[in-house]
């Protein structure tokens, strides 16, 4: 039984087919909003309802408030889910459903305004007693003063866009004659991704830790921790691999970080499903990061150890309804890892590749799901974040479930395009990661260890190249077995010719 | 069929017989015996000595995207060379840096006639809201710039000359 029979979901891709699954269980109409890019993408396919929103860049679509709230409006939804990413974290479009009478499904839009600037989360988490990274608790601008700043925290430290995450708008400055240059890096992509430039500093730490808390609270003053994500398997700052429970965290750290986040959940009077997001040194000491006011991409890690679904809970908190559980009735059961398969080139410093998938194969079996948004046809917009699938492995311990995630990574297949699987393959098999023994050094430490495909492997491999080619033609023709533009074959032709002079 | 197959760095000398059914492929001097099934759809079925290999494959330019078990390879196909011809290496000359993706040029790191090292940051592009740092394909001098700040590439598009 819910409050609501309507839904909207104000994003794409994965996270909105998430949604849409569980509206669908729990008997809710779902609507989806499309941009032009988007028409035939998944989520507009599984939905009830969609209604375009715009052209293909985001400002110009999935991050209009007005024109989601006339979709909203136009359908009869009752409430929004904001998904992850986009107007998930904007308080502006929080503010514009609560005036509109739509329900937001998330916290309310003072707590993301205080949560979403990150100074000003730091300066509630320090009045809430939780330890935050050394740092400054205002924005800073004047380059003398980062690099006074700088000097006092000590090299290295991190520039961060005081507004926005994900690794955006994020500079590691190791020396005092980069900070200038990266204070305009990091200034020029905070603005380009967030439309606000102003970043603060934090002290970086050698190799930390990244793990974080999830929190649910209801509407009346209950609120739940669902324990710890271990996230320290990142490129460029952005997570690629996450899994519970972490292999780093005693029962007395898991236990202090859940205090410490239920003591800034109480503080800002928390509502609904979040993050806290903290560092943890190597004497297992956390620091405070920041708070995620929204579903994570790797919630599905929490679900499959705590066999909670979240985002169903998210709808029926914000339907007004009691948390069904206190923190007693919550157990870890097991062990759940997450791989996020993107669009990038693990081999080329995990650089974006946008492109057509010609076919899809989803893994299956025991103790395996996949939460992707793309099908065989679909055509990567290069508008959006290229995150494809999510592989999920649980098992009933940790070996187990990396046995299973080993075996669903060689089953995916996405072809067509350069995909993060070889990467998970590699730290399938990667000593550090088998042990439980890593840090967010870990991805860095790998590139410069590159795997070799071995001998055999590659023959086969030049063989169903070569075996291809034969097929499609019978012969060594330039259509088939690559275009004459291509330089190897110029080349290839050029030596030919002068052989024979 | 006989043409040169190139992997990275490495040039085989392949040679495709169809025998009945299957297919026998020397690569140098390695000769497999292979029973191959086009499932559709990119999927192929290959079995070498009773080993089952479930292979994905791809066509690009010049070549075919493989992938094996997690790892992706790329095949570049050429014609054969004659006997005794060494295929040519890409080194010693004037190296391209081309864009990877479709985005947009936001700084160039290093104007026309500055040095670099090889891997070497040159070009920074925006693509899939990431700005991405390009690097140098080897050491040398930048000696040609075809792009400005603010414009938006293709896939391919010739960036920058390294000589």
């Amino acid at each position: 039984m819910s409050a609501f029979r309507k839904i909207l979901v104000a994003n794409r891709g994965e996270i909105a087919v998430r949604v849409i699954r569980a509206c669908r269980e729990l008997g809710i109409a779902s609507v989806a909003v499309y941009s032009e890019a988007d028409r035939g993408a998944l989520h507009v396919t599984m939905a009830d309802e969609a209604r375009p929103i715009g052209p293909a860049p985001s400002r110009e679509s999935y991050l209009r408030i007005d024109r989601i709230l006339d979709a909203a409006r136009g359908t009869a939804a009752e409430a929004i889910h904001p998904g992850y990413g986009f107007l998930a974290e904007n308080a502006a479009f929080a503010r514009a459903c609560e005036d509109a009478g739509i329900v937001f499904i998330g916290p309310r839009s003072e707590t993301i305004a205080l949560m979403g600037e990150k100074t000003s989360a730091r300066r509630v988490a320090v009045e809430a007693g939780v330890p935050v990274v050394p740092g400054t608790l205002e924005p800073v601008a004047d380059i003398d003063q980062i690099h006074r700043e700088a000097e006092r925290l000590g090299f290295p430290v991190m520039l961060k866009a005081a507004v926005g995450g994900g690794g955006k708008g994020m500079r590691l400055v190791t020396s005092p004659s980069d900070l200038e240059t990266s204070l305009a890096r990091a200034r020029s992509e905070a603005g380009s991704a967030f439309g606000d430039e102003r970043v603060y500093i934090e002290k970086a730490f050698a190799g930390p830790h990244h793990i974080e808390i999830q929190v649910l609270a209801d509407h009346h003053g209950n609120a739940v921790h669902l324990f710890e994500r271990e996230c320290s398997v990142q490129r460029r700052h952005q997570k690629v691999v996450e899994e519970s429970p972490s292999p780093f965290v005693t029962p007395e750290l898991r236990s202090l970080m859940g205090d410490l986040a239920m003591a800034l959940v109480r503080k800002v009077g928390y509502r609904n499903a979040g993050t806290l997001e903290f560092l943890v040194d190597a004497d297992r000491h956390p620091f405070f990061l920041e708070m995620n006011t929204r579903l994570q991409v790797e919630h599905p890690v929490t679900e499959m150890v705590t066999g909670i679904d979240l985002v169903k809970l998210q709808v029926r908190i914000a339907a007004g309804e009691r948390l069904p559980f206190v923190q007693d009735d919550l157990r870890q059961r097991g062990h759940a890892i997450e791989c996020r398969v993107y669009a990038e080139d693990p081999d080329r410093g995990f650089l974006p590749s946008p492109g057509r998938i010609s076919a899809v194969r989803i893994p299956g079996g025991p103790g395996i799901r996949t939460d992707s948004g793309v099908y065989a046809g679909y055509e990567i917009p290069i508008h959006y974040d290229p995150l494809l699938s999510k592989v999920i492995a649980h098992g009933e311990d940790r070996e187990s479930a990396m046995a299973r995630m080993r075996r669903a990574v060689a089953e995916h297949r996405i072809v067509g395009v350069a995909t993060t699987l070889p990467f998970h393959e590699r730290l399938l098999r990667h000593d550090a990661f088998m042990a439980g023994n890593y840090d967010t050094s870990l991805v860095e430490r790998m590139a410069d260890d590159p795997s070799a495909v071995d001998e055999p492997r590659l023959d086969l491999a030049i063989a169903a190249a070569a075996i291809a080619s034969f097929r499609a033609c019978g012969r060594p023709n330039p259509k088939a077995a690559g275009s004459p533009q291509s330089p190897w074959w110029q080349a290839g032709v050029a030596e030919a010719q002068r052989g024979r002079e | 069929m006989i043409v040169e197959a190139r992997v990275g760095d490495r040039v085989s000398r392949v040679e495709v017989r169809a025998v009945g059914d299957r297919y026998l492929v020397s690569v140098d001097d390695r000769t497999l015996d292979v029973d191959f099934i086009d499932c559709g759809d990119g999927f192929l079925s290959l079995m070498v000595d009773g080993e089952s290999h479930d292979v994905t494959v791809e066509r690009r330019s010049g070549g075919f995207a493989l992938t094996l078990r997690g790892s992706r390879v790329i095949v570049d196909l050429g014609p054969s060379l004659p006997a005794g011809v060494a295929p040519r290496h890409g080194s010693g000359s004037a190296a391209r840096l081309v864009a990877p993706m479709p985005g947009k040029i936001v700084r160039i790191l290093v104007p026309a006639g500055g040095s670099v090292e090889a891997a070497q940051g040159v070009v920074v592009m925006e693509a899939m809201k990431m700005e991405n740092e390009l690097r140098a394909p080897r050491t040398g001098t930048v000696r040609e710039v075809h792009v400005q700040e603010g414009q938006t590439v293709e896939t391919g598009a010739l960036l920058v000359v390294v000589e």
